[in-house]
């Protein structure tokens, strides 16, 4: 699982267990849940018992599994125990929930009427469109978007026919704070930087989970703004767009009413593209396509630098396509071929740029600079990351010629060290466990708490320890206290 | 009887624990258990207060030294 994967588990992570029992009557969801947000070894159970005809004793899995790797089983048995794939009970067998397993079993041997996966269009799509429009098209509107984002810091990079994104998308980067108003101008909030370094994927989940929770409070509160969305229905709606292939028509007609009316939001985030002579047909981008796919080229990996190089084919992370290419030398120094306004400003954002030329701009790291940066959230791995992620081939060559690191090992050093100088404490909040019966009672809590990986510190001594969540170890608790009554 | 408190462990070098130490005794506001050398347990609500706190009082004690990267700094 990758950063932008915990975002969104942890979203499903406090659905309730009667609404995984709605998303998984979807064998597209499932199939997405299934392949995205577990890890290889819960993939391996769940394949595993998957056609099963019993319950599986747990005892049996035992068997399976190393001794060494009681850790990775304990935590995949909890990821799939959170995510309401296998039963929440204390029996000592493990079997699928129903739903799930009947979603992936038909997902997985196809059949059924369920047109889970979309209804490809029959009529012919119009001859202008091809992925390379579609990914022109993504990339102009999601460039709106983080302009927005960019511009809220108030470095001067309007561009000329960017009109910007839509009110609502507007209103929604607000509500999730990660642009503030202040008067009539934006400011960018701590949230917003750390979005912007993200990848284009992990941005989208960002952005689509906002737009869940501003559906949620508005269908509570009974104003019905948005049309009457369902966050279930909608989370199984981004599935399913995450299974479509790429640069093919889809049917609108087969959609359901709600999800007609989410197709415009969707457009208005560059998600899908309908043609305007015939609003029939809706076409899945890259942004939509690549939603589950653990396939992260889209920015941070050199193949997608080095695809938007070869032409803007793949990358469409790399902002406006161009090869941003940065030269970091050890004298702190930065040199950045980029033409882009967007990327100027990020790299504003943790440099202080001295000269801008026609497709080069030229700065320094230095303290003061990355402190900033640190100040609004960023941190020095992602800074770094993205050097990294950009630099140029120049940097590449020489690395590999003499067998060097890729950035200058000083610079890196450094601005973690810089970060260090305004981090002299790491807060992490939680719950602090104490005042156990007996000894017995904190060791057994304690390491289920450990194996299951939530543990951040313990003290033997005085039978306390910290843990980040609680939900589970509250389950196991309770588990025990029952097996301890019925003795 | 097993009890969960809420709150945020910070995690510290003991230097910057007997500052906060040194910060929570004006009003005893912030701690809500010391838990060893370098660990404390504080209020969730006190956090952020803490740090701009602590950033105050460091910047009292520890000198910024300007410009300390770039030593051929030709260009102004």
């Amino acid at each position: 699982m990758s950063a932008n994967a915990s975002s969104l588990f942890q979203y499903l992570e406090q659905l309730k267990g009667t609404t995984f029992g709605r998303l998984y009557q979807q064998p597209s969801t499932t199939f997405a849940i299934f392949r995205r947000m577990l890890p290889h070894l819960a993939k391996t159970i769940v394949m595993a018992i998957l056609y099963m005809p019993t319950p599986f004793l747990l005892s049996d899995l035992d068997i399976w599994i190393k001794p060494t790797a009681k850790r990775d089983k304990d935590q995949a048995i909890s990821i799939l125990r959170s995510l309401h794939i296998v039963l929440r009970d204390a029996s000592p067998t493990i079997s699928l929930n129903t739903n799930f397993k009947n979603s992936l079993r038909l997902a997985l041997e196809g059949g059924g009427d369920h047109n889970s996966f979309g209804v490809p269009s029959t009529q012919p799509p119009p001859d202008d469109i091809d992925l390379g429009f579609l990914d022109r098209y993504a990339r102009k509107k999601w460039d709106d978007i983080l302009h927005f984002v960019v511009n809220s810091v108030g470095f001067s990079t309007s561009e000329k026919g960017s009109s910007g994104p839509k009110q609502s998308v507007k209103d929604l980067l607000i509500g999730g704070r990660l642009v503030e108003r202040s008067g009539v101008t934006h400011r960018i909030t701590q949230a917003g930087f750390t979005f912007l370094l993200q990848e284009a994927n992990a941005q989208v989940w960002t952005l689509l989970l906002l737009w869940l929770e501003a559906a949620d409070v508005a269908s509570s509160s009974g104003r019905g703004l948005l049309g009457g969305l369902e966050s279930v229905d909608m989370l199984s709606f981004f599935f399913l767009l995450a299974s479509l292939e790429h640069g093919r028509a889809y049917e609108t007609s087969a959609l359901t009413e709600a999800r007609k009316n989410m197709l415009p939001t969707l457009v208005d985030f560059g998600l899908v593209y309908i043609p305007p002579a015939n609003p029939q047909q809706f076409f899945p981008t890259r942004l939509a396509t690549t939603l589950t796919s653990s396939d992260t080229a889209l920015r941070s990996v050199s193949a997608g630098f080095l695809a938007s190089g070869e032409g803007g084919g793949g990358g469409l992370g790399d902002s406006a396509g161009d090869k941003s290419s940065i030269i970091l030398e050890t004298n702190f120094r930065m040199y950045a071929y980029v033409q882009s306004p967007l990327q100027i400003a990020v790299l504003a954002l943790f440099s202080e740029l001295k000269f801008r030329f026609r497709g080069l701009v030229s700065g320094h790291l230095t303290r003061a600079s990355i402190r900033q940066a640190v100040d609004m959230g960023i941190t020095s791995d992602q800074i770094i990351s993205y050097l990294a992620s950009h630099a140029h081939k120049q940097m590449h060559r020489v690395a590999a010629s003499t067998r060097k690191p890729l950035l200058p090992p000083v610079v890196v050093d450094q601005i973690r060290l810089w970060q260090l100088d305004t981090e002299r404490m790491l807060a992490t909040p939680g719950f602090l466990f104490k005042e156990f019966d007996d000894y017995k009672e904190y060791v057994a809590i304690c390491n289920f708490a450990e194996d299951i990986g939530v543990v951040v510190w313990r003290n033997d001594k005085k039978c306390m320890f910290f843990a980040n969540k609680v939900e589970q170890i509250k389950g196991f608790m309770k588990d025990r206290k029952k097996s301890n009554e019925s003795k | 009887m097993v009890r969960a408190i809420k709150g945020t462990l910070v995690e510290c070098d003991p230097s910057i624990k007997s500052i906060i130490i040194a910060i929570d005794s004006e009003k005893n506001d912030y701690i809500i258990e010391d838990l060893d050398e370098s660990h404390l347990l504080i209020k969730d609500v006190m956090v952020q207060r803490l740090k701009e706190m602590l950033e105050e009082r460091l910047k009292e004690t520890v000198p910024i030294v300007e410009n300390d990267s770039d030593s051929d700094a030709d260009v102004k």
